[in-house]
């Protein structure tokens, strides 16, 4: 294991030891970032209890707006299978989910035919909030400009106008054809909206949900939204059934309390609340930089520079170095990836965090 | 070798028709016999004035996998909110957690509990769900009867062997130890917008009946010789007259094994003025004259709780009564699932008539060995709140005082004002411990006898059964003491069940395929893998019957 303290190689022991010292004195630690799988986020959970520190994810913001969105009015998914398979309209809500997988459209629109689906549509794509668009396979294609509006707008509009309200002047070419989408979605037998929650508001996410609420009255409808980068929805799933909560949650006497804006690592850094951070950037083909301003253990994945933080501690890459249990798309949930080039010189992610708080002494709570 | 001598309780094993004053020993981990002269124990616990039992063992309860989570998430809250009044049961979301689960239950004298709707695809959060909870021991029902794969085959008219296959290849993918079928054929229906499904009823573009599913399934489950019979969640859940559905069922098992699950929720007849009516004593003579069905209750407690099933056909009509008004409908592969929070009242006529026809239905039982205590956690009530359902059928004047709450109209279309019957503690110890464990095909536990697992559960014997049976004074977990007075003492790690029947390779090429083109996936990426648990010997496979 190579490690690093302030640019300066040292000997594995040190590395732990000085990590445990400087998050162990903490006011308010915050283990964060978390690319890395499963297993590494329940070690990550345990530390951060046994700290009496703050867990979170580096896509956070997304995360925190799907789960206030769930705990405030629930959801209506369907599975990434469900919608390539069934649905006949699908609707990509803006070009987010085209920038962020721009191999989505062919995925959810394969050429061979699916498995049986309700009505007998010819399955389409519609892009609501974008000029043209490439994207890709032998789908028809519908591209609805923003035009002089902002998505949120389109959305809005498009929701009134399947609940019957408008648009009143559908003699305006962008009007007319969100009064066509909408008569177009009351028609179809399986419509999804599909969004990248990193990219749309809270309000328009219920907007979303409710547009698909209405329309579920009396045809199947659905949303799916792009996985969260970094198996986030993976660490976000396992904080849930560790101690009932999602990220953005701090232990406190053992106990957890969740506050998506409160324990945000980045407000956290910047109020200067938080006096120690410890950053996971672990996973075969991702990653992401520990920010600035705050001593930081860097448990680093990639190959990264030995200075890019207080300590720099190589460790192993989910599914690259191991096999490993990450959120999979294409099941909706939590699947096995194998090791790309399987190697055990490194330690794993849960292997060093475990090591860290074997160091810090703290009574283990009865709830985590 | 550590030999355990527990001294002087009222031991209470129905298995061996056993209800005395003795001794009960351990001896390495199992129970034993006396030992041989001369031989010491190394611990004596004087348990005189106490009751002894077997650990008690759940058929049927919700506690791990994305369905779970998935109500963590839209209801962290919950357990705060559980009791009637809004007392809390455990002012923390934490309770919710897969480690506060293990705790609870041990402290209750718990040592296995059956989570019933493994979602194969979703097999390893589930497993490894599983694994973070302490101390019990842990068995999986996997879905299938909605997922296309078997629909399928149900199409293509496969013969029995293929679909034999196919369920042991599921079995094993998920390690799992039984078979569950959840409204067969309705969540298919659904995605083609049904929105109910009976048991005749055909599925879309399949054209196979939900008892077409069902029965292809149950044999297929009885000619692999899994030991716990194929567990259904009949049609038409809720609904008003649906004690037909269940009754037919029962009648389409033609005498081959089969457990129903909370049963409570098909008890329902068509009387009275809100077309809803207590129909316990006809479903109580249908199980006395079809002796090949096994049931549990599904009882209902008032209070908060939340609904949670991969029954979405009747999630999605039940999301209407959310309460809170939030909910979420989860349209998977296979069943998908429906999340629905809701609020039993005491002043609501439907829920206390749901509340009386559980307590029917098990009162009303001649063997009790195949009508099994279950709340279906925690659909019917939260499983922390069991104690306060034993107190209900161990003491008629606690029922009496419950009864007055309700209102009248409810008590008029009930038969429970009617019914005497207290359950002994003998008869407890069968709906709790050893009739699930037979009818789950775990020999060696729900009793007493040599060489049964050292699982045992001491209780002080007091009139307030909801006090006795809510905190242990001990609880033995494989021979070690976990709680003392109460509280846990020690946590251990138990063992998950699974079976392993063979199959013939040829189907995890025709399921790959099958994966591959729908899907885009390869199976080994949902496959259950040993080391799920980072510990040795997580799974103990269960010997199948033939």
């Amino acid at each position: 294991m190579a490690a690093y303290l302030k640019g300066e190689s040292i000997d594995e022991a040190s590395a732990l030891a000085v990590a445990a010292e400087l998050l162990g004195r903490a006011r308010l630690p915050v283990i964060g970032g978390l690319l890395t799988d499963i297993a590494g986020a329940e070690a990550a959970l345990a530390l951060a209890e046994r700290l009496g520190g703050v867990i979170d994810h580096d896509a956070g913001d997304a995360l925190s707006r799907g789960a206030r969105l769930m705990r405030e009015a629930g959801g209506c998914p369907a599975s990434f299978g469900e919608v390539r398979n069934r649905a006949d309209l699908v609707v990509l809500l803006g070009d987010a989910p085209l920038k962020r997988d721009p191999g989505i459209v062919l995925e959810l629109f394969p050429p061979e035919e699916g498995l049986p689906r309700p009505g007998d549509n010819p399955r389409e794509l519609v892009v609501l909030g974008a000029g043209k668009v490439r994207a890709g396979g032998e789908v028809p294609v519908t591209a609805i400009p923003l035009g002089n509006r902002d998505l949120p707008t389109l959305i809005a509009m498009l929701a009134a106008a399947i609940a019957g309200r408008g648009p009143r002047n559908k003699t305006r070419a962008a009007d007319a054809k969100i009064a066509a989408l909408a008569e177009r979605l009351r028609g179809a037998a399986f419509p999804v909206f599909v969004y990248s929650p990193s990219d749309l508001d809270e309000p328009v996410m219920h907007v979303v949900l409710d547009m698909v609420r209405e329309l579920c009255v009396t045809i199947r409808a659905a949303t799916f939204t792009l996985a969260a980068p970094g198996n986030g929805d993976g660490v976000n799933l396992c904080s849930a059934w560790t101690c009932g909560l999602p990220v953005r949650t701090r232990f406190v006497d053992g106990l957890p309390v969740h506050d998506p804006w409160l324990y945000a690592t980045a407000r956290l850094i910047d109020s200067g609340e938080t006096d120690a951070l410890l950053w996971v950037d672990a996973l075969e083909a991702e990653a992401a930089s520990p920010p600035r301003g705050v001593p930081t253990v860097l448990l680093a994945g990639n190959e990264t520079q030995k200075g890019a933080a207080d300590i720099v501690i190589q460790v192993a890459s989910a599914a690259r170095d191991h096999d490993a249990e990450l959120y999979m798309p294409r099941i909706s949930g939590i699947g096995m990836i194998e090791a790309a080039q399987p190697n055990r010189d490194r330690p794993t992610v849960a292997e060093t965090l475990d090591r860290i708080a074997g160091l810090i002494a703290k009574p283990e709570s009865r709830w985590c | 070798m550590v030999l355990i001598r527990l001294q002087g309780g009222r031991v209470i094993d129905p298995a061996h028709g056993r209800d005395a004053i003795g001794d009960v020993f351990i001896d390495n981990g199992r129970i034993a016999g006396p030992p041989e002269p001369g031989r010491k124990p190394d611990e004596t616990y004087d348990v005189s004035g106490k009751i002894v039992m077997a650990g008690a063992v759940d058929i049927h309860s919700h506690i791990a996998g994305s369905n779970v989570t998935m109500a963590r998430l839209l209801m962290p809250e919950l357990p705060a909110l559980a009791a009637e009044k809004g007392v809390p049961i455990a002012p923390t979301p934490a309770a919710w957690s897969a480690h506060a689960t293990g705790i609870r239950y041990a402290e209750m004298g718990y040592t296995t509990v059956i989570e019933p709707a493994m979602i194969p695809t979703h097999a390893i959060e589930a497993q490894r769900e599983l694994s973070r909870i302490p101390i019990i021991d842990v068995g999986g029902l996997a879905i299938l009867g909605n997922d296309d794969f078997t629909l399928g085959m149900l199409r293509d008219r496969a013969g029995s062997s293929e679909i034999e296959d196919s369920v042991a290849w599921t079995l094993q993918q998920s390690k799992c130890l039984g078979l569950k079928v959840i409204n067969a054929g309705g969540s298919a229906a659904f995605k083609f917008n049904a929105r109910t499904f009976d048991l005749d009823d055909v599925v879309p573009a399949y054209g196979v009946t939900s008892r077409m599913i069902v029965q292809a399934l149950q044999r297929a489950v009885t000619s692999l010789g899994v030991p716990h019979p194929v567990h259904v969640h009949c049609n038409n859940l809720g609904v008003a007259g649906n004690v037909d559905t269940a009754i037919a069922t029962m009648e389409a098992a033609e005498g081959l094994p089969m457990h129903l699950a909370h049963i409570q929720f098909y008890g329902y007849g068509e009387e009275g003025p809100k077309g809803i009516s207590s129909a316990a004593p006809r479903l109580a003579e249908a199980i006395k004259r079809y002796p090949n069905i096994s049931v549990d209750i599904g009882q209902v407690l008032f209070g908060q709780t939340m609904t949670l099933s991969a029954d979405i056909l009747r999630q999605f009509d039940g999301r209407l009564g959310a309460k809170p008004r939030k909910w979420e409908i989860i349209q998977d592969e296979g069943n998908g699932t429906g999340l629905v929070p809701y609020k039993y009242r005491s002043k609501n006529v439907v829920n206390a008539l749901q509340w009386a026809i559980g307590l029917e239905i098990m009162l009303l039982a001649e063997d009790l060995w195949r009508v099994l205590f279950s709340t279906d956690h925690p659909n019917g009530a939260l499983f922390v709140r069991y104690p306060e359902i034993i107190h209900l059928l161990m003491d008629r004047d606690e029922r009496a005082r419950w009864l007055e709450r309700v209102p009248e109209e409810a008590r008029e279309l009930c038969n429970l004002p009617a019914l005497t019957r207290e359950l002994s503690l003998s008869e407890i110890a069968i709906v709790t411990r050893a009739g699930p464990a037979r009818v789950l095909g775990l020999s060696d536990r729900g009793h007493l006898g040599r060489g049964a697992v050292g699982d045992i559960a001491v209780y002080s014997d007091q009139a307030d059964k909801t006090a006795m049976f809510g905190n242990a004074d001990f609880v033995f977990k494989n021979g070690e003491l976990v709680v003392r007075g109460g509280d846990v003492v020690k946590v251990t790690w138990g063992q998950a069940f699974q079976v392993a029947p063979g199959f013939d390779a040829a189907i995890q090429r025709k399921v790959a395929r099958f994966y591959d083109r729908y899907y885009g996936v390869n199976p080994s990426s949902f496959r259950v893998p040993g080391s799920i648990a980072g510990r040795p010997d997580r799974f103990q496979t269960v010997p199948c019957l033939n």
